[in-house]
């Protein structure tokens, strides 16, 4: 299966930096959310809805209807911190010390529920992997979404904690992290697309383990490798790619030009590369 | 293959508070049994719902070692026996190896479910990296020494359809020869109870267990938390009758969408849970009138019932009065994760025993939902084409439609 990876955006964001994100996820559409929007939503769902209007804005993709697109998001030990309180307060307050949005925005569909209702998605939406593994789950999902039911795009979204988000036992991080995100708007190939391309390869059935191309990492992919790979991919004239397990791999590949090119379909201009969070002005607008 | 190949169930296992074997749950759903009672596994004075669809010994697949398996956490224990029995019942076990074989696992918060066993059991997994991890699916994998891609959905209550969708396209892809697919919940716990319990979502007819499920009653106040698993094994047409396989149905149509509305609460505007619906239906080229049961979500809440019976009226027209419709969250409990798998397991047995199951405590019909329903009482019946409907949190609406082959 492939794609053309018709727009992307990587954000992360310190745990500081939130109160002012959840006001404001980011441009476009970010702005005009109501505030309250992403007021019990997790950290990964804040960064991921700020990485999907990041890509939007980067891309010129403002004036397309996401309306029957799809979206895959995988976060990475979702609620993770929350759980450390709300065990706490369950087991100091008992039943009623349970917070009534602690399943709804901490299971694990919580992220691409939260991107369907922002955009205004009525596409499928659903939630892979949420662990190790979590972005070759995310990716292959996507893809099979995208080309099995002939969607006109979908947005696979991969988010975590880097370093790994582990709690102390007042649910505090033990050590400086940052989280992430990365997101890939996936569309149909089309001849000639110049941007980098999404290739999601079964293990066929005759196909050897070791008749692998070369540069395939050892590794599956991780929401760490794939911005790498994002990022690098103007660059490389060669695919980077990673073995699946159980068989086959996923390829990101550069089109030529430029892998960063934003679509025809999608952009009057060239996009620059990816920015940060600060540059793109995502969670900023109280303090300029 | 592509989009024309047929994928067919060979292969059911399950787990649930009606029974872990397809004949005794096949006999408890048509009997009408409720599988709800009083929540016994923990203290749940201080819960405002203490009743569940609990499950309780959960069977340790023929070959584990008992102790082994009785060391694994629920979730971990209700995924592999599902997985084993589906192995065993589709002829697959002995020679599982010498195929690509998938698995597609439909769960919903997979890790806060470890996290909360492990501290239950006093365990401090939550406080220590997790890195080298590994996820339930991928156990699972190795666990049965499969070697096909593996990964997991989560959609919520619609997962398991998300599960059959995504595997029955990796079979029309040629990507995997056979998939295990289906979905497993372990939610019957203090914080599940608490968490939907404080969503004001769950029943408190804590003195009448089995009378607390009651969909598309007029007394109906939530729903009743449930547990489980349903695992399918399917495969291409082909592959069955080559093998000689028994076949309980074909995978004939998914359909999703999403409301796009709100994180909780059903969309006042049916139209994307029409869209699925109907998406369902055209990709199984079934019309409406076609259709011979509907295994509804309804999960007895006050406001999903009617929203879905609005849905099923702009979807079958005149046909809704004929359409026999009832929901066995009554019997079963609201699975949560689980509920489309164990729901796409009663259509199956719908066909099989030809007789539909029914919705127990449909004692006073509340008038807002005018459908065909089976009161009490399971109803003989011919089905050939069996829907099942699955919304969830996040705005998912699914759509399942099975066809006997």
């Amino acid at each position: 299966m492939h794609a053309d990876v018709a727009a992307y955006g990587c954000v992360q964001a310190a745990p500081d930096q939130f109160p002012a994100l959840r006001q404001k996820p980011g441009p476009g559409i970010g702005q005009s959310l109501p505030n309250n929007f992403l007021k019990h939503a997790d950290e990964q769902t804040v960064v991921a809805l700020a990485a999907v209007l990041q890509a939007i804005e980067q891309f010129r993709m403002s004036e397309i209807c996401f309306d029957g697109w799809g979206v895959a998001a995988a976060p990475f030990f979702l609620g993770r911190a929350t759980l450390v309180q709300a065990l706490q307060r369950y087991a100091a307050e008992g039943a009623w010390g349970l917070s009534p949005h602690f399943i709804p925005h901490r299971s694990q569909h919580a992220i691409s529920g939260t991107i369907s209702q922002a955009l205004k998605i009525h596409g499928p939406n659903f939630g892979a992997g949420g662990g190790p593994g979590a972005a070759a789950e995310a990716l292959l999902a996507g893809a099979v979404l995208l080309e099995g039911s002939r969607l006109p795009g979908v947005w696979v979204v991969l988010t975590g904690w880097d370093p790994e988000y582990v709690p102390d036992p007042e649910g505090r991080p033990t050590c400086e992290t940052t989280c992430q995100a990365v997101a890939l708007a996936l569309v149909a190939p089309r001849p000639g697309w110049p941007g980098t391309k999404l290739s999601v390869l079964p293990c066929s059935r005759n196909e050897r383990q070791d008749e692998q191309p070369a540069k395939t990492s050892p590794l599956s992919p991780t929401l760490q490798t794939v911005q790498q790979a994002l990022r690098a991919s103007a660059a490389e004239t060669i695919p980077l790619l990673w073995e699946l397990e159980g068989g086959g791999r996923i390829e990101l590949a550069s089109g030529g030009l430029n892998g960063c090119a934003p679509p025809t379909a999608f952009a009057s201009r060239i996009a620059g590369r990816p920015r940060t969070l600060q540059q793109a002005g995502a969670g900023t607008e109280k303090k300029r | 293959m592509n989009h024309q190949t047929r994928v067919w169930i060979t292969g059911v296992g399950a787990v649930t508070s009606l029974g872990h074997a397809y004949q005794s749950v096949a006999d408890n759903l048509l009997a009408g049994r409720s599988g709800i009672r009083r929540v016994s596994r923990f203290d749940v004075s201080q819960h405002a719902s203490q009743i569940g669809a609990q499950v309780d010994d959960i069977p340790c697949p023929p070959g584990w070692d008992a102790e082994e398996f009785g060391r694994l956490y629920r979730m971990e224990q209700i995924i592999l026996a599902s997985c084993c029995t589906a192995l065993h019942d589709a002829g697959w076990w002995d020679r599982r190896q010498s195929v690509r074989f998938g698995i597609v696992l439909g769960q919903g918060a997979e890790w806060l479910t470890i996290w909360d066993s492990d501290m239950t059991r006093g365990g401090q997994r939550l406080l220590r990296s997790e890195a080298r991890a590994e996820p339930l699916v991928k156990q699972a994998c190795r666990k049965l020494q499969l070697t096909g891609p593996a990964i997991s959905v989560a959609a919520a209550c619609a997962s398991g359809n998300y599960a059959l969708a995504q595997a029955r396209r990796w079979l029309e892809l040629g990507w995997v020869d056979v998939c295990l697919a289906g979905a497993c919940d372990a939610g019957v716990t203090g914080l599940g109870l608490a968490g939907f319990g404080n969503l004001r979502a769950l029943s408190r007819r804590n003195d009448e267990p089995e009378a607390a499920s009651r969909p598309f009653d007029k007394g109906r106040d939530g729903f009743v938390l449930g547990e489980g698993g349903a695992m399918f094994v399917l495969e291409s047409a082909a592959s069955a009758r080559q093998r000689s396989a028994r076949v309980y149905a074909e995978v004939a149509g998914c359909g999703a969408s999403s409301d796009a509305h709100n994180m909780v609460i059903p969309s006042p505007d049916p139209e994307p849970a029409i869209a699925a619906m109907r998406q369902a239906l055209n990709n199984a080229q079934v019309e409406p009138a076609e259709v011979d049961y509907i295994n509804a979500h309804a999960t007895s809440t006050p406001v999903g019932d009617i929203a879905e019976t609005r849905v099923l009226e702009a979807v079958l027209g005149e046909a809704v009065h004929r359409v026999p419709v009832s929901s066995t969250k009554s019997m079963t409990g609201h699975c949560l994760t689980a509920a489309a798998a164990v729901e796409a397991l009663a259509c199956l047995i719908a066909m099989e025993r030809r007789a539909l199951p029914p919705t127990i405590n449909l004692d006073e019909p509340d008038p807002e939902c005018n459908l065909c329903h089976v009161p009490n009482s399971a109803r003989p019946h011919r089905v050939k084409v069996a829907v099942s409907n699955s919304f969830g949190f996040g705005g998912s609406n699914t759509c399942l439609v099975l066809k006997a082959v």
